[in-house]
């Protein structure tokens, strides 16, 4: 049963964080290319493959000889904490308020007191955090062809490339909701749910480095959802750049929509306690 | 019947919020719960709209059972909860804009009415109301509903006594237009004056069962004896009861009308003659005083208690 008046209430209430991280995305490519250009390609090899030592060149993901080039120089956009970060916000933050964020302001209650059910209520919820995720990086990604066509680098760089590892940051942000949401459909408190998600990314963050830094601890890195986050190493707009996109992604969204639908089904079934 | 509950439990590890609940609302009553915080009243309630899985037993609202078809007993329900938590990034209008397009039986119009009798500016901002304004602000979307049974959680806590006498108001204006009502409160001569029939709740049992109109004939006749002690006639044996007898004064107590009582009395030599309606809180503080006299009160409420 679903509700237009559940799905214009859901995009209210997120249409203030969407549009904050919009505008951040919208001008984020052109700061980060304009102030890149500002430093030499030379100075910049010289800083990257002289400046930090080789063990720690493994961090990156791929070898900094490409990275010191004007693609990857772009593609290191998409590991910059402003994106991973706001796209991690943006799951966190919109997955958390599926249930536990609603119960602890105890709308849901008011909600849920009409014939609605839960199901919808939390299917809306998921719709729409998922398609806000989708036009973030449709913005993200337009304003990357957009600083690339029309700022310093124009013609140096294909900005169809850029496409694959646009839509992995898409596959992160699903992941992040899934997770949150399922998190919070068990819970009662947003700042726990916000709090376990928050645990969950530095242990992923960490058990990556861990696995890329040490090479009897190699096997730790593919605990880490992160490993299925490789924007770097998907630039390219080769058929295997796809099949790879595809294969990360997969993964991503697959750990998110089966959270969804595991929290979908607690949710369905648990007990509401009365507004906190 | 429009809702009953066949040993409905609910029990959260050792802990029995509800226990063998066995309550039965005729269509068109007003139904009051009664008991002090964590009673079960909540609970109860809360169970009956689907929010909760009873432990045991079963709920059943207009037929459907609470808990697997909640759905349909929220289409049949308008619900008032305890603390009503609105939409706070809204406005007043805004909030009962919501609810009138999530529910076709929510009379917009109807919700405005309501807003003004309770003297609500519906302009502010949520987050800018008071407790009670929002409460009223609820109110004003719950009681537009067009659905056969209303469940109110202490409707009038928050509220100014005008809006509270508004409220009761509302509340027999929904039963004249054929609904059912199911409020629960704390305030004593609320449940008094408004409802037909109130169950008090104590550590989450059903007490007692009261029948406000039975409860109405009842009386105390409190008096001083000149002479000998008095024979209650066989004609009245069945209304009338010693509840306290000395040497000098007498306590009785009327289950029925008082008009061939007072002859009888009028006959015995009595002195300071004291008549007093049997008030709800007099059935309540049996129930819930630790220091009442169980002897006493026995005699009180025979008929009609059902105490586990």
């Amino acid at each position: 049963m679903w509700s237009t008046t559940i799905w214009r209430k859901t995009w209210g209430d997120q249409a203030l964080l969407g549009l904050s991280f919009a505008v951040l995305w919208a001008a984020f490519p052109w700061i980060y290319i304009g102030l890149s250009a500002q430093i030499e390609m030379n100075a910049f090899q010289d800083v990257l493959l002289r400046a930090i030592p080789e063990d720690w060149q493994k961090m990156s993901g791929v070898p900094f000889s490409e990275v010191a080039t004007h693609v990857g120089r772009v593609a290191l956009a998409f590991v910059d904490p402003v994106v991973v970060l706001t796209a991690t916000v943006w799951g966190v933050t919109r997955g958390s308020d599926a249930v536990s964020g609603q119960l602890e302001r105890g709308t849901l209650e008011m909600i849920l007191a009409q014939p609605i059910p839960r199901r919808t209520l939390y299917s809306t919820q998921a719709i729409a955090t998922i398609c806000g995720g989708f036009c973030l990086c449709v913005i993200l990604y337009a304003s990357i062809f957009t600083a690339i066509q029309f700022g310093p680098w124009a013609g140096k760089v294909n900005p169809l490339q850029f496409l694959p590892p646009a839509l992995n940051v898409f596959g992160l942000m699903v992941c992040m909701s899934g997770l949150a949401a399922g998190v919070s459909a068990c819970d009662s408190y947003r700042w726990r749910t916000i709090g376990i998600l928050c645990a969950f990314y530095i242990t992923s963050l960490l058990t990556k480095l861990v696995g890329r830094l040490s090479e009897t601890l190699n096997w730790a890195g593919y605990l880490s959802v992160f490993n299925a986050y490789e924007p770097q190493q998907l630039v390219g707009g080769e058929w295997s750049d796809w099949q790879l996109l595809l294969q990360y992604n997969g993964i991503l969204i697959g750990i998110g929509i089966t959270s969804y639908v595991i929290g979908g089904y607690i949710f369905s079934k648990r007990d509401l306690p009365a507004p906190l | 019947m429009i809702v009953e509950t066949q040993n409905l439990s609910k029990s959260y590890g050792p802990f029995c919020a509800l226990e063998d609940c066995n309550v039965a609302v005729d269509s068109g009553e007003i139904f009051g719960l009664l008991g002090p915080n964590g009673a079960g009243k909540t609970t109860l309630l809360r169970t009956l709209l689907g929010f909760i899985k009873p432990t045991s037993g079963r709920a059943s609202v207009a037929g459907f059972d609470c808990y697997s078809e909640s759905v349909r007993v929220r289409q049949s329900t308008s619900y008032l909860p305890g603390e009503a938590r609105l939409f706070r990034r809204m406005k007043g209008q805004q909030v009962l804009d919501f609810f009138a397009r999530l529910r076709a039986d929510c009379d917009r119009r109807k919700c405005s009415e309501i807003a003004e009798r309770l003297q609500l500016d519906c302009r502010r901002q949520v987050s800018r109301m008071s407790t009670g304004m929002r409460q009223k602000l609820a109110l004003s979307m719950v009681l537009a509903i067009d659905c056969p049974l209303v469940i109110l959680d202490e409707p009038t806590a928050n509220l100014d006594p005008s809006a509270r006498a508004e409220v009761l108001e509302l509340v027999l204006e929904a039963r004249s237009a054929g609904k059912t009502v199911i409020f629960s409160s704390h305030v004593l001569s609320e449940i008094e004056s408004t409802c037909d029939r109130v169950v008090i709740m104590r550590r989450g049992l059903i007490a007692h069962e009261q029948s406000i109109t039975t409860l109405r004939k009842r009386h105390r006749i409190y008096a001083h004896l000149n002479g000998p002690r008095c024979q209650i006639p066989e004609s009245l044996s069945d209304t009338i009861s010693v509840v306290k007898e000395s040497s000098s004064e007498i306590t009785l107590e009327s289950t029925d009308s008082l008009t061939r009582v007072l002859g009888w009395l009028s006959n015995l030599q009595l002195s300071e003659l004291k008549i007093e309606p049997v008030g709800l809180s007099a059935v309540y503080d049996h129930f819930h005083r630790e220091d009442n006299s169980q002897g006493t009160a026995t005699s009180l409420f025979h008929s009609e208690s059902s105490p586990k």
